[in-house]
């Protein structure tokens, strides 16, 4: 049995991704999502589980129909899928009501239930989001009940807020494979059996690093599975080190260069780390147009000898001043207290 | 700093007189009207200059008070003093036509530039409010002018030596104040902008919902319409029997119809048959009466006459006989006829009528189906409305809890760090110039209650100084208001302030310079004073009057 795991697509959102792609973003997450079933239809992949928020907010019914348009396309493939908490099932949600392809099974029950395949040796169980936030560890109790060689858990979840999942009760629980989503990095909580897919495009600029799906094999020898990255962007947070000698200008060059190695596509968050020259203040409204850069934040801080400029001031004010401050780490509020009143002091003897 | 020579070219009641000094202690004692005051007025004008006041304060002041009683457009002096192993010739000029001044450093004949603030360094940025205030001692002038006592305050605050530099506090303050006016400004920005993203959001949503009122005003003119169409079914349903009467009547009505006609038609052929058979009748009859006369006359003898007469009335009796048969054949073909015709004519009536009824029978099915159309095109109506309403409705709704998700940006974030770490930068930096000029008094109070001990021989164990509560001391058991003690012991107090704030304020030590100073002072404290001074090995200058105390 061939299956698919891909969770968090997140349809209809419309992620910052800088000047240069935000405009056209929204519409590369349903083209990825439409790679997924061709990729479905080419492989012959028995089951595609998606695992919640497959829609960023309610969908609308317009969409549900795209996606429904898709799914009928599959001439092998069966889809079970569940809600999240971003696409849950509200009391006027159009998933209540929407018809769905034959091949469709949606898991919207608000308890556990399943969908046997006898022809696949298998059964897949979930539940669906009813409201935004669930705070009970619903997974924990989930247990397989063997009518099937296979059984699959699709779950949706894993913070706080959000179904806590305790990976080992969900390791002792029976399932072949849970097919996870919710968390946008992708990860194995248990190798080949309990898997996070991850955002399959990433939809924020904190989902850093590559996203993609799960492609996995169960057969009578055991379950294998392979992450595969499928996402057309990444984000990045570029750390750009700067030092005395730099200005905006030379900063932009490095900045430049360094999206160039490490792709053009993807989605640049920068911070400026390390000291500048005191007499100079970076641009990064400027620097933040580059165009596959959503900010630039300037985390440095003056290229102070603190320790020499307490020793020759020790007895003036602003000796005074920095003992104010002794103590406080670099990037604290206190620190960048402590530049700006230096900054300030040595200012007013010009 | 150490004066040493003082030439007097014209200032005063002097004139080309040099007076030479030398480190350490000395007195330079003299009468009455011997000039000491004016030796030291000179010392402060060379140093810090001899402004004139202006309107009516000028007829007091300094410069006034000094021009030369010979020669005032002659005004000036000399003065030669050391500062940190160099030699220095200052002079100055004060006359009111060619002010001027010159600072040569003896040593190596550089030319330094009072304007540019030369002598203000060697002079350890004193002033001459503070020099007033500390080292310099006038008549009758020992009470320390609040000059000090402000001095001392801002002496941290204000200008601080670092390294040979100058801190500014207030200027460093109002920096920080402008660059958070900047950055909270910058703020602002951000957040209009961020504001004009939820407005535009909001606007989507007000169209969606504008958008929304529209369907539900179609939705309800279709309701209503639908409510006429169930209406009017209803009242069709009701009068369906009335309608099934009237078809009762159209029928009787119809049959009457037939009967009529049917007589009009008899009628109408009746006529015909008659007129044939009254004509056949009268032309037998007119053949009968004919052959009659042609008797008649034959009879009488008028053979050929009554022979032609007979023939012609035997043709018009054979076309009477030939009308009258023709007259019975129609009347009876008429008969035959009308009977058939009011068969057909029924027949044709009765299909007609049939027709008509499948006519009206259909329409009416046609009506029926005409309003299940519209019931059902307005049944698809109000769901395609009702759908539409939804969508919309879902969309308004997402579009609402991205309204509320927007959250300050990481430029914003940056922006409100900034502005509190500049407020705590000014908070601190304020903080740390009030520690700065506490430390200074405390420095001060240290100080001048160890010098005024020393004066008193221990009698007082501390002399405070603050603003709101002036000076007092402490005998060991009590904090005594200064005001209180006698003269002698109010201007040691004086004395003992001055001379720690000198020491506190003064990054170069400057001569001490004591106008009768001793007056109110027992000879005990003034030879305590004296050997204080003395300790200092600083240049003092001592005027007095009293030959005796040198």
């Amino acid at each position: 049995m061939k299956f698919i795991h891909i969770a968090d697509v997140h349809l209809g959102a419309r992620p910052d991704a800088g000047p240069m792609y935000s405009a056209g973003r929204a519409q590369e997450l349903w083209d990825t999502f439409r790679g997924i079933i061709s990729l479905c239809e080419e492989e012959r992949t028995d089951l595609l589980l998606i695992a919640g928020d497959l829609f960023h907010r309610q969908p609308l019914m317009q969409e549900l129909k795209e996606v429904n348009y898709l799914f009928t396309g599959l001439s092998h493939t069966r889809v079970v899928l569940i809600a999240g908490n971003h696409d849950y099932i509200r009391l006027d949600s159009n998933y209540r009501t929407f018809e769905w392809a034959e091949n469709v099974y949606p898991l919207f029950g608000e308890e556990l239930e399943y969908m046997d395949f006898p022809e696949l040796n298998t059964a897949v169980y979930g539940f669906s989001y009813h409201r935004r936030e669930i705070t009970e560890p619903k997974y924990d109790q989930c247990r397989a009940c063997g009518i099937e060689p296979f059984e699959i858990l699709l779950a949706h979840g894993g913070d706080e807020r959000h179904i806590p999942i305790d990976w080992r009760a969900l390791n002792s629980s029976g399932f072949t494979y849970a097919a996870l989503g919710h968390i946008h990095k992708p990860q194995a909580l248990v190798k080949d059996r309990i898997i996070y897919a991850g955002a399959l495009e990433p939809v924020d600029k904190n989902d850093t690093g590559a996203h993609g799906y799960v492609r996995g094999e169960i057969t009578g020898a055991g379950i294998r599975t392979q992450w595969i990255p499928y996402a057309r962007r990444e984000y990045i947070h570029l750390e750009l080190p700067v030092s005395p000698g730099d200005t905006t200008g030379s900063v932009w060059k490095k900045m430049e260069k360094q999206i160039d190695n490490y792709g053009n596509e993807n989605i640049y968050r920068v911070s400026l780390l390390g000291k500048r020259d005191p007499d100079i203040s970076f641009d990064t409204e400027w620097l933040g147009r580059c165009g596959n850069v959503i900010e630039v934040a300037d985390d440095t801080s003056p290229a102070y000898d603190f320790e020499a400029l307490y020793r020759e001031n020790e007895n003036t004010v602003l000796g005074r001043y920095m003992e104010h401050f002794a103590g406080c780490s670099e990037g604290s509020i206190e620190y960048q207290a402590l530049c700006e009143g230096v900054d300030a002091l040595l200012e007013s003897r010009k | 700093m150490i004066i040493r020579e003082l030439y007097i070219k014209n200032f005063g009641k002097f004139s080309e007189q040099h007076f030479y000094l030398h480190d350490g202690l000395q007195v330079i004692s003299g009468e009455n009207e011997f000039g000491k005051s004016t030796i030291h007025a000179f010392i402060r004008a060379m140093l810090f200059g001899l402004e004139r006041g202006r309107g009516r304060a000028a007829v007091k002041d300094d410069f006034t008070r000094y021009e030369p009683w010979d020669n005032p457009g002659y005004y000036a002096g000399v003065m030669r003093f050391s500062c940190g192993e160099r030699n220095f010739r200052l002079e100055r000029n004060f006359a009111r036509a060619n002010r001027q001044v010159s600072l040569v450093c003896e040593d190596d004949g550089e030319e330094l530039s009072v304007e540019h603030g030369d002598l203000n360094m060697l002079l350890g940025g004193m002033t001459g409010e503070l020099f007033d205030s500390t080292v310099s001692v006038g008549q009758l002038k020992s009470r320390p002018g609040e000059e000090l006592a402000e001095a001392l305050e801002n002496y941290a605050a204000d200008y601080l030596e670092t390294g040979g530099v100058q801190i500014d506090l207030n200027r460093a303050v109002q920096i920080l104040k402008e660059k958070k006016k900047a950055a909270a400004r910058a703020l602002r920005e951000e957040k209009d902008r961020q504001e004009d993203g939820r407005r535009e959001l909001r606007q989507e949503c007000a169209y969606l919902e504008r958008d929304m009122e529209d369907l539900q005003r179609e939705y309800e003119e279709k309701q209503g319409q639908m409510e006429q169409i169930s209406r009017a079914e209803n009242d069709r349903e009701n009068a369906g029997w009335d309608n099934a009467d009237g078809d009762c009547s159209g029928a009787e009505k119809f049959s009457a119809d037939e009967s009529e006609v049917k007589k009009a038609v008899q009628e109408a052929e009746n006529m015909s048959s008659k007129s044939l058979l009254l004509a056949g009748a009268a032309g037998i009859l007119i053949g009968i009466l004919g052959l009659v006369w042609s008797g008649i006359t034959a009879g009488l003898g008028a053979s050929g006459s009554s022979l032609s007469f007979a023939v012609i009335a035997g043709l018009i009796g054979v076309t009477g006989v030939i009308l009258l048969g023709c007259g019975i054949a129609s009347k009876l073909r008429t008969k035959n006829r009308s009977i058939r015709a009011i068969h057909e004519e029924k027949v044709r009536k009765e299909t007609k009528d049939r027709e008509e009824a499948d006519k009206e029978k259909t329409a009416g099915e046609k009506k029926v189906n005409e309003v299940r159309q519209e019931r059902k095109r307005l049944e698809w109506e109000l769901t395609r409305i009702q759908r539409q309403w939804k969508e919309k409705e879902i969309r308004r709704g997402n579009l609402q809890e991205q309204i509320d998700e927007f959250g300050p940006g990481e430029v914003q974030k940056a922006l409100e760090k900034q502005c509190r770490a500049l407020d705590l930068a000014e908070e601190h930096l304020i903080r740390a110039g009030q520690e700065m000029s506490s430390r200074t008094v405390d420095l001060v109070n240290r100080k001048a209650s160890e010098i005024f001990a020393e004066i008193t021989d221990g009698k007082y164990a501390g002399l405070f100084y603050d603003r709101g509560k002036g000076f007092r001391v402490w005998d060991g058991m009590r904090q005594i208001p200064a005001e209180r003690l006698s003269r002698g012991t109010l201007e040691q107090i004086w004395f003992a302030f001055r001379m720690a704030g000198a020491q506190a304020l003064q990054e170069e030590p400057m001569p001490i310079i004591l106008d009768e100073t001793f007056a109110f002072y027992d000879d005990k404290r003034t030879q305590s004073a004296l050997k204080w001074l003395r300790g200092q090995k600083k240049q003092v200058i001592i005027f007095t009057c009293h030959d005796a105390r040198g």
